[in-house]
C-alpha cells in the first residue's frame, strides 16, 4: 500500500498551527491586558469627572503656596520650583550616603575577613544587626535618638564649633566665598591635566614596569592647579563678559530655532544609537540576522526619538524654558566672575564658617546661617541609609574577594608580592570586576531608599509631591512626575555601571 | 511526488535547514526501512546532529519534507506531539533530571503523556531498568550513577515510552572508555531486538557489527551511504577515505 | 589599616599531632598573630568596650522607659483588638503553634548536637552575661550575681565537658529539645520572675514589682504545652504514616489555615444565611452554587482529560476563558466569576494534567472539588462584614497585621512572580516585552511611592461604589510590587536550567506546559532557594513601610501610638525604648529565618544532586 506524500507543505489547520497558536495566544493576552487597563481607564475617567477633579499640568507652573523645610529654596514660585527642591535635596542624601557608605562598605567588608578574631567579629556583628532590621525602624529611631536633646536655649547664643540640639547637629563647614566660581575654573582644569597625567603614568608602568604613583601624581596636579588657582583666580575675570554675552545670545534666540535643534537632537540621537547598534551587530559575513528582540530596541529607539522630537515641537513650551535655563544659568556665571563691588573681584574662593545659635522672635532660639546644621531629617535618612547600605556593600565586597582569592592568590605569592600588597595590586582590582554590577545594584537601592525621607519629614521628592498634591489636588500628575523620576534616575545610575562594566571587561580582554 | 514503500518508516527528501545565514543541512535524501540500524558518521559540525533532531523537530527544517511513520513533520500541534511521543532520543550528555529519582526519570513521560497508570509505569520502569542491567539504582538521583549507568538510564527513559524509533546522538562520547562498552552493549541488544536505530557515533566497532547501513555527512548532506563492509573496505568517495583514515 | 585577608589557599596540610590548644594561643593565633594585629586588636577592642559601655549605659539607663513597651505588648502585638474577644487571637495562635510543632517533626528539623556544642554554647552565654555585667550600669547586688551566674555556667560547662570526655563529642542529642528548653524556660519565667512596674494610674506612684504579662501566662503556658503535644504526636505520625502523604497534608492545612485564621477567625464576619442557603439565582445561593460547579466541573474535568479528546478539549478550556473574563462584566456573584476563571483554568489543564484512569483523574477531580469548597467558604466568610468592634477601620493592627501583610504577600506575589519569569524568559515576544516592562518600571520606583500611589490611584480607578480599605490597597501593591522583583529572582534560576533539559522532556513528548511544570520550575526554584530567602526577609522588613500611608502596623504603634499615650500613663518621653523593642523583634524574626535558611541550604545542597 503505497502512500503518497505531496512534495510542497501541507498547511496544517490553523487551530494546529504551532506558529498560528503561539501569535494568537499573545494576542489574546494582550488584548486582555488592554481590554482592562481601558476598563480602569474609563472608570478613572469617569469617576474624576463625577467629582469634579481637573488634573493638569499647571501646578507645575503655579505659585504652589507651599514652604519647604529645608533646600535650596524655602519658598518656592512654581511647583516645578518645589519638585526641583525635592529634586536637590534627595540627589544630596544620594551623592554623600553613596560616597560614605562605599568607603564604609569596603572597610567593613575587608575587615569580614580579617584573621584577627575581633576585627572580623566586629564586622560580622555590625552587618547582621544592620542588615535584618527593616531601614525605617533605623531610621526613626536615629530621628529619636536626635530628639532626646535639648532644644537650643538662651545659654546656648553664640558661635560654636559644635552644637547638637533637638533641631539638629551644627558643624563648621568650608563655604564658597567671592572668589569661588573664578577658583573653580583653575580646579576643572587641573582635573583634566590630572587625568592626562594619571594615563601618562599608567602607561609608564605599563612600559617600563616601574611603580608609578599614578594616583599620588594625578592628586599632586589637581592640588597644584588649585593652589595657583587660590592666589590668580583674578585673571579669569575676563570670562564674565564671555558668560554674559552667551546669557545675551540666549535671551536673542527665537523659540523655533530651539525647537528645531531639540527635535533635530532627538531624531539624530536616536539615529546614532540605532547606527551604533547595528554596527555592533555587524560581522565579517554581513549583517547578522535581527531576532525580535533587536528589531524591538530599534523600533523603541526610533519610537521614542520621533516622539521627543514632536514633543518639542509641539511643546513650544519646553524650549522656552530650556532657552530660559541657559540664559539665566549664564546670567549667573557672569555675576560671579569679573567685576565685584566696583573693584577687581580678589576676594577668597572659600571661607571657614562656624554656626552659632541665634534668637528670632520674642523667645525662639534656632542655628543662623553659619557652618552647616544638619537637620534632624537629613540626619536621620542619611545615617540610616548610609549604614544600611554600608552593610550590605560590606557583603558585596566580601563575596567579590573571596571570588578573586580562590586560586589568585597563588599567583600573587608567586610573584613574590607581599599580603597587602597583593590585596591591592592584585585582589581588589579583579574583585572590582565582579563587585561593580552588585554594587551598581546597591546605589540604586540607595537612591530609592532615599524616599523614606517622607517619614521623618525630610523634604525629598516624595514628601514634596505630597505636600503639593494635598495642597493643589493634582494627585495623578504628581505620581507621575515620582515614576518619570525615579525610572530616569534608575536609568542614569543602571547605564552608568553598565558603561563602566563593559569598559573592565573589555580591559580584561 | 515519492512513495512511501511498503516499510519506509523515514522518508526525507531535500531537506534543508538554516541557522540564521549559515544552512546546516544542503539537502538531505534518505529512507529508512522498519527496523533498520542506520549508523550516521561524519566529521564535527558536518550536520549529522542537527539532522536526526528534525527527525523528531526538535528542529524545524525549513525546505524538503520529512515523513516519519506516516506522519508529515509540519507545523500542525497534533503530528509534533504524536511524532515525539513515537521517536525516542538518546543524548550526549544524558539530559536526565537531575531533582528526580531514576525511577521518576523513566515514569514521568509515560505517566503524563501516555497517562499509563502508575502502578502499570512502575512495572514498566523497572522492567526497562533490568533490560539495562540497572535495577538496583532505581531509588537513587542520577548524580549519585556513573555516566555509563546515566546513558543506560536515559536509553530506559527513552523506552518507556515504546517508541517505534530510536534517535542516538553520540550516545559514548561523553563517558570514560570502560564504560563505553556498557552502553553499547545495550544499544546491541536493543538493535537485535528489531528496534528502528538512527545512530550517530564514532565507533566504528558498532557500526561494522550492527549497522544495516551506514549515511556519511559532510558539508550538511550525505556524501556517501552503503553498507559497512561497502564502507569500511571500499570507500568511493575522497572525503570518506580521508575521514576514515583519520578515524581509523 | 591592615585587613588581613582569610587566604582559602592556604588550606592547612592537616598537621601529623593535634595543634596545641588553649586561650593563650588561641589568643596568639586570633589577636597577636602579628605586631598590626595586636596593635589592630587593642584599639578595635577599646572602641568596641567603650561603644559597648555607651550603648548598655543607654539600654538600661535609669530614665529609659522600659515600661511604656512592657504595659503595651497587648497594643504592639494586635493593637485594639476586643478584649473579650481576645480567645480568637489566642485560638489562632493555638492553630499556628500546633502546625508548627507537627512540621517540625515530619519535616525531621533539627538534627542532633554533640554536648561539646551545647557546653561551648553555655559558656558563651555565661561569658556574654559577665561581659554585659561589667559593661553595663548596674548596681554592685545586681552584678555580683550576674557574674556569680555566668560563672556558674562556665565552670558548670566546663566540668560536664570534663565527666562527658570523649563521648561530648558525638552527636547524640537531639537539637529540637534543646530548642524547646528555651520557650520552657519562658514559661517558668512568667511565674518567677518579677519586674518593677507601675501598677497605679498615677505615673509618680512608686514603683513595685509584679509577675511579667500577669493576665496573659495561663494562655502561653496552654501554647507551649499545644507545641509540646504536637511535635509528639508529629514524631509519633512518622512511624505510622508514609512521610510524603504526612507532608503533603501538612502543607495543605498551612495554605488553608492562614486564610481561615486572619479572614474567618480573627475577623468573626457576619453571615447571611438566607442568601448562602438561597434557591440559585445570580444573586444569592453561594451553597447551591458551589454545588454546581463541583458537581458540573468535575464532570467537565473527566471529560476533558480523557487523552481521546485532543484539540477539542482545548477550544472548550479557550471559550470557558472568554466566558470567564465576560462574567466580570455582567452584574453576578462574585463567587460565579470566581468559579468561572476557576474551571476554565482547570478545563486547560485537563488535558495535559489530567490524567486518563484511575489516580491521576481521581486526583485532578479532588482538587477541583477542594478548589470550589475553600473559595465558596472564603468568599462568602469575607463578603460578610466583620463584627470585631474596634475604633479603626480594619481588625486587627500590630504585629499581627504586619505578619498579614508580609504572608499574603509573599503567598499571592509567589505565582505572579513565577508567571513574570516565565514570561520574561518566554520565546514569545509579546509575553516578553510586557513582562520586561511590568518588571522593570515597578522596580525603578521605590516601594513607598507605590504605596502612596495605591491610597491614591485606587479609589480612581475603581467602579463608583467599589470601596477598599487601605490594608487591602496596600496588600495589593505588596504583591504588585514584589512579585516583580521575585520573578528577577526566579529569572536567574530559569536560565540556570540547562537547554539540554528542555529538549529531553521535549524529546518525551511533554507539552511545554508539563516541561515547564516537572522540568524547569523544580530546578530552577531551587537554584534560586537563597535569594527566595532573602526576598522574603525583605517583604517582611518592607511592610514596616505602611505606616507611611496610614496603617497600624507593629511599628506605628510603636513609633506613633505609644509616644503619643497621656492615659493612662504619660508615655510622652518614651521615643527610642518602643523603636529598640520594635528593632529587636524585627531582628529575631528575620535572623533566625536567614539562619534556618542556610541550614536548609545546606541540607539541599548535599544528596540530591
Ligand atoms: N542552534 C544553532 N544555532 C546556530 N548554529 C547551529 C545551531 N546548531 C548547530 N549549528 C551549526 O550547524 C552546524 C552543524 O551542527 P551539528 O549538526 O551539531 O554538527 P555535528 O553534530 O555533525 O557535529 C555547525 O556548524 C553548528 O555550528
Ligand atoms: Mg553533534
Amino acid at each position: 500500500m503505497a502512500v503518497e506524500v505531496q512534495q510542497r507543505h501541507q498547511r496544517p489547520p490553523l487551530w494546529r498551527d504551532v506558529t498560528v497558536l503561539k501569535w494568537a495566544a499573545q494576542l489574546v493576552v494582550l488584548a486582555v491586558v488592554a481590554a482592562i487597563l481601558w476598563i480602569l481607564g474609563t472608570t478613572g475617567a469617569g469617576n474624576i469627572d463625577d467629582r469634579g477633579l481637573t488634573f493638569g499640568w499647571r501646578w507645575l507652573t503655579d505659585p504652589p503656596g507651599i514652604s519647604i523645610r529645608e533646600g535650596i529654596d524655602l519658598l518656592p514660585d512654581s511647583g516645578s520650583r518645589a519638585m526641583l527642591v525635592g529634586i536637590v535635596n534627595m540627589l544630596r542624601v544620594t551623592v554623600s550616603g553613596i560616597i560614605v557608605a562605599t568607603i564604609l562598605g569596603t572597610i567593613i567588608g575587608i575587615a569580614r575577613l580579617s584573621k584577627n578574631w575581633i576585627v572580623n567579629k566586629t564586622a560580622n556583628v555590625y552587618i547582621e544587626t544592620i542588615r535584618n532590621t527593616p531601614l525605617l525602624v533605623q531610621i526613626f529611631f536615629w530621628a529619636a535618638l536626635l530628639r532626646l536633646f535639648d532644644e537650643p536655649l538662651e545659654a546656648d547664643i553664640g558661635v560654636k564649633w559644635l552644637h547638637i540640639s533637638s533641631k539638629g547637629l551644627a558643624i563648621p563647614w568650608i563655604r564658597p566665598d567671592i572668589g569661588f566660581w573664578q577658583w573653580l575654573v583653575f580646579v576643572v582644569v587641573g582635573l583634566y591635566f590630572a587625568r592626562v597625567m594619571y594615563r601618562r603614568r599608567i602607561r609608564h608602568l605599563e612600559e617600563s614596569g616601574e611603580e608609578a604613583y599614578a594616583f599620588t601624581y594625578a592628586a599632586g596636579t589637581v592640588l597644584l592647579f588649585a593652589l595657583v588657582g587660590w592666589f590668580a583666580h583674578p585673571l579669569m575675570a575676563f570670562l564674565g563678559p564671555v558668560w554674559g554675552g552667551i546669557a545675551s545670545f540666549f535671551g536673542a534666540l527665537p523659540t523655533w530655532v530651539v525647537q528645531a535643534v531639540l527635535a533635530v537632537g532627538a531624531l539624530g540621537i536616536a539615529g546614532w544609537w540605532i547606527k551604533r547598534f547595528l554596527d555592533g551587530l555587524r560581522t565579517p559575513a554581513g549583517l547578522a540576522k535581527l531576532t525580535d528582540d533587536d528589531i524591538f530596541r530599534i523600533v523603541f529607539a526610533s519610537l521614542a526619538g520621533v516622539i521627543f522630537a514632536a514633543l518639542f515641537i509641539v511643546q513650544g513650551g519646553i524650549s522656552n524654558l530650556v532657552l530660559d535655563g541657559m540664559r539665566n544659568l549664564f546670567e549667573f556665571f557672569d555675576g560671579k566672575f569679573g567685576a565685584a563691588e566696583g573693584g577687581l573681584r580678589t576676594g577668597l574662593p572659600l571661607r571657614w564658617s562656624r554656626p552659632f545659635v541665634e534668637v528670632t522672635g520674642a523667645n525662639f532660639f534656632q542655628y543662623g546661617s553659619g557652618g552647616i546644621v544638619i537637620t534632624g531629617g537629613f540626619f536621620a535618612i542619611w545615617v540610616g541609609v548610609t549604614l544600611y547600605t554600608a552593610s550590605f556593600i560590606a557583603e558585596v565586597v566580601r563575596a567579590g574577594i573571596l571570588a578573586v582569592v580562590r586560586g589568585q592568590t597563588e599567583a600573587a605569592s608567586a610573584l613574590g608580592l607581599r599580603r597587602s600588597q597583593s590585596l591591592r595590586l592584585v585582589i581588589l582590582p579583579q574583585a572590582f570586576r565582579i563587585i561593580l554590577p552588585p554594587l551598581g545594584n546597591q546605589y540604586l537601592n540607595l537612591a530609592k531608599n532615599t524616599s523614606l525621607g517622607i517619614a521623618v519629614s525630610y523634604p525629598e521628592i516624595v514628601l514634596v509631591g505630597q505636600t503639593l498634591y494635598n495642597q493643589t489636588g493634582q494627585t495623578l500628575p504628581v505620581v507621575l512626575f515620582w515614576m518619570v523620576f525615579y525610572l530616569s534616575v534608575s536609568l542614569i545610575l543602571s547605564s552608568i555601571v553598565n558603561y563602566y562594566n563593559r569598559k573592565l571587561q573589555l580591559v580584561e580582554r | 511526488m515519492a512513495d512511501l514503500g511498503q516499510d519506509d518508516i523515514i522518508i526525507c527528501e531535500g531537506v534543508k535547514k538554516w541557522f540564521g545565514d549559515f544552512q546546516a543541512l544542503t539537502g538531505v535524501t534518505t529512507r529508512i526501512k522498519e527496523q533498520e540500524v542506520v549508523v550516521v558518521i561524519g566529521p564535527s559540525g558536518s550536520g549529522k546532529s542537527t539532522f536526526i533532531r528534525c527527525i523528531n523537530r526538535l528542529e524545524a527544517h525549513q525546505e524538503g519534507t520529512i515523513v516519519v511513520d506516516g506522519i508529515e513533520l509540519t507545523n500542525d500541534l497534533r503530528n509534533i506531539e504524536k511524532i515525539r511521543a513515537e521517536v525516542g532520543m538518546v543524548f550526549q550528555q544524558f539530559n536526565l533530571f537531575p531533582h528526580l529519582t531514576v525511577l521518576d526519570n523513566v515514569t514521568l513521560a509515560p505517566l503524563w503523556v501516555r497517562k499509563t497508570p502508575k502502578g502499570e509505569s512502575d512495572a514498566q520502569a523497572m522492567q526497562l531498568l533490568e533490560r539495562v542491567g540497572i535495577p538496583e539504582q532505581a531509588e537513587k538521583y542520577p548524580g549519585q550513577l556513573s555516566g555509563g549507568q546515566q546513558q543506560r538510564v536515559a536509553i530506559a527513559r527513552a523506552l518507556a515510552m515504546n517508541p517505534k524509533i530510536m534517535l542516538f546522538d553520540e550516545p559514548t562520547s561523553a563517558l570514560d572508555p570502560e564504560m563505553i562498552k556498557e552502553v553499547l552493549d545495550v544499544m546491541k541488544e536493543l538493535a537485535q531486538s528489531g528496534m528502528t536505530m538512527i545512530v550517530v557515533t564514532h565507533e566504528m566497532g558498532f557500526a561494522r557489527e550492527v549497522a544495516d547501513r551506514v549515511l556519511f555527512f559532510d558539508y550538511g548532506t550525505i556524501v556517501e551511504e552503503g553498507t559497512p563492509e561497502h564502507f569500511f573496505t571500499s570507500p568511493e568517495h575522497d572525503r570518506t577515505k580521508l575521514f576514515l583514515s583519520q578515524i581509523l | 589599616m591592615t585587613g588581613r585577608i582569610v587566604l582559602p589557599d592556604t588550606e592547612p596540610e592537616r598537621p601529623p599531632e593535634p595543634p596545641p590548644h588553649g586561650p593563650i594561643v588561641w589568643a596568639h593565633e586570633n589577636l597577636f598573630s602579628t605586631v598590626a594585629s595586636g596593635i589592630l586588636t587593642v584599639v578595635v577592642g577599646t572602641l568596641v568596650v567603650l561603644f559597648l559601655v555607651g550603648v548598655l549605659g543607654f539600654i538600661f539607663g535609669a530614665d529609659r522607659r522600659w515600661d511604656a513597651v512592657f504595659f503595651n505588648t497587648r497594643l504592639m502585638m494586635t493593637q485594639a483588638y476586643p478584649e473579650d474577644q481576645y480567645f480568637r487571637v489566642w485560638l489562632s495562635l493555638g492553630i499556628i503553634v500546633s502546625l508548627t510543632g507537627l512540621s517540625l517533626a515530619v519535616w525531621q528539623v533539627g538534627g542532633r548536637v554533640s554536648l561539646n556544642r551545647i557546653t561551648r554554647l553555655l559558656s558563651s552565654i555565661g561569658a556574654g552575661l559577665i561581659g554585659l555585667e561589667v559593661l553595663g550600669p548596674f548596681s554592685i547586688r545586681a552584678r555580683v550575681i550576674g557574674i556569680l551566674i555566668g560563672l556558674v555556667l562556665i565552670g558548670g560547662s566546663y566540668l560536664v565537658k570534663r565527666a562527658a570526655g570523649e563521648r561530648a563529642k558525638q552527636e547524640t542529642i537531639p537539637l529540637m529539645a534543646i530548642v524547646g528548653i528555651v520557650p520552657a524556660l519562658g514559661v517558668v519565667a512568667l511565674y518567677v520572675l518579677r519586674i518593677p512596674t507601675r501598677l497605679a494610674e498615677d505615673n509618680y506612684a512608686e514603683q513595685v514589682l509584679a509577675p511579667i504579662a500577669n493576665s496573659t501566662r495561663i494562655p502561653i503556658t496552654v501554647l507551649f504545652v499545644v507545641g509540646v503535644v504536637a511535635y509528639s504526636v508529629g514524631v509519633l505520625m512518622l512511624d505510622r504514616m508514609p512521610n510524603a502523604t504526612a507532608r503533603v497534608a501538612l502543607v495543605g492545612l498551612w495554605v488553608l489555615s492562614l486564610p481561615a485564621i486572619v479572614l474567618t477567625i480573627l475577623r468573626d464576619p457576619e453571615l447571611d444565611y438566607d442568601k448562602i442557603l438561597a434557591i440559585p439565582g445570580f444573586q444569592e445561593g453561594y451553597l447551591w452554587w458551589a454545588v454546581i460547579f463541583a458537581v458540573g466541573g468535575s464532570l467537565l474535568i473527566t471529560y476533558l482529560g480523557s487523552p481521546a479528546r485532543g484539540e477539542g478539549g482545548r477550544a472548550i478550556g479557550g471559550l470557558l476563558v472568554v466566558v470567564a473574563l465576560a462574567s466580570w462584566g455582567v452584574s453576578m456573584l462574585v463567587l460565579i466569576r470566581l468559579f468561572l476563571l476557576f474551571l476554565a483554568t482547570f478545563a486547560l489543564a485537563a488535558p495535559t494534567f489530567g490524567g486518563g484512569e484511575g489516580r491521576a483523574r481521581a486526583r485532578i477531580v479532588g482538587l477541583w472539588v477542594m478548589t470550589v469548597a475553600a473559595a465558596a467558604y472564603f468568599v462568602v466568610l469575607v463578603s460578610g462584614p466583620s463584627t470585631v468592634q474596634v475604633q479603626t477601620t480594619f481588625f486587627i493592627g500590630g504585629l499581627f497585621l504586619s505578619f498579614i501583610l508580609a504572608i499574603f504577600g509573599i503567598v499571592l506575589s509567589f505565582p505572579l512572580g513565577v508567571l513574570f519569569a516565565l514570561g520574561r524568559t518566554s520565546s514569545m515576544p509579546i509575553f516578553r516585552l510586557m513582562c520586561v516592562a511590568y518588571i522593570e518600571v515597578v522596580r525603578g520606583v521605590p516601594f513607598i511611592t507605590w504605596l502612596l500611589t495605591a491610597i491614591i490611584v485606587f479609589p480612581i480607578f475603581l467602579p463608583l461604589g467599589v470601596q477598599v480599605s487601605n490594608v487591602v490597597a496596600v496588600l495589593v501593591m505588596t504583591v504588585l510590587f514584589s512579585a516583580a522583583y521575585l520573578a528577577e529572582n526566579v529569572r536567574g534560576g530559569l536560565q540556570s536550567v540547562s537547554g539540554g533539559q528542555i529538549e529531553a522532556a521535549k524529546a518525551l513528548g511533554m507539552t511545554t506546559a508539563q516541561t515547564t511544570v516537572f522540568i524547569i520550575l523544580p530546578q530552577a526554584l531551587r537554584a534560586v532557594i537563597p535569594a527566595l530567602v532573602g526576598q522574603v526577609i525583605g517583604t517582611f522588613k518592607d511592610t514596616s513601610l505602611v505606616i507611611i500611608v496610614g496603617l497600624f502596623d507593629f511599628l506605628a504603634i510603636a513609633r506613633n501610638v505609644i509616644p503619643n499615650q497621656r492615659v493612662p500613663f504619660n508615655n510622652l518621653d518614651a521615643l527610642t525604648e518602643p523603636l529598640m523593642y520594635a528593632a529587636l523583634v524585627y531582628w529575631i524574626f528575620t535572623f533566625s529565618f536567614s539562619r534556618a535558611s542556610q541550614r536548609l541550604e545546606k541540607k539541599l545542597g548535599v544528596g540530591e544532586r
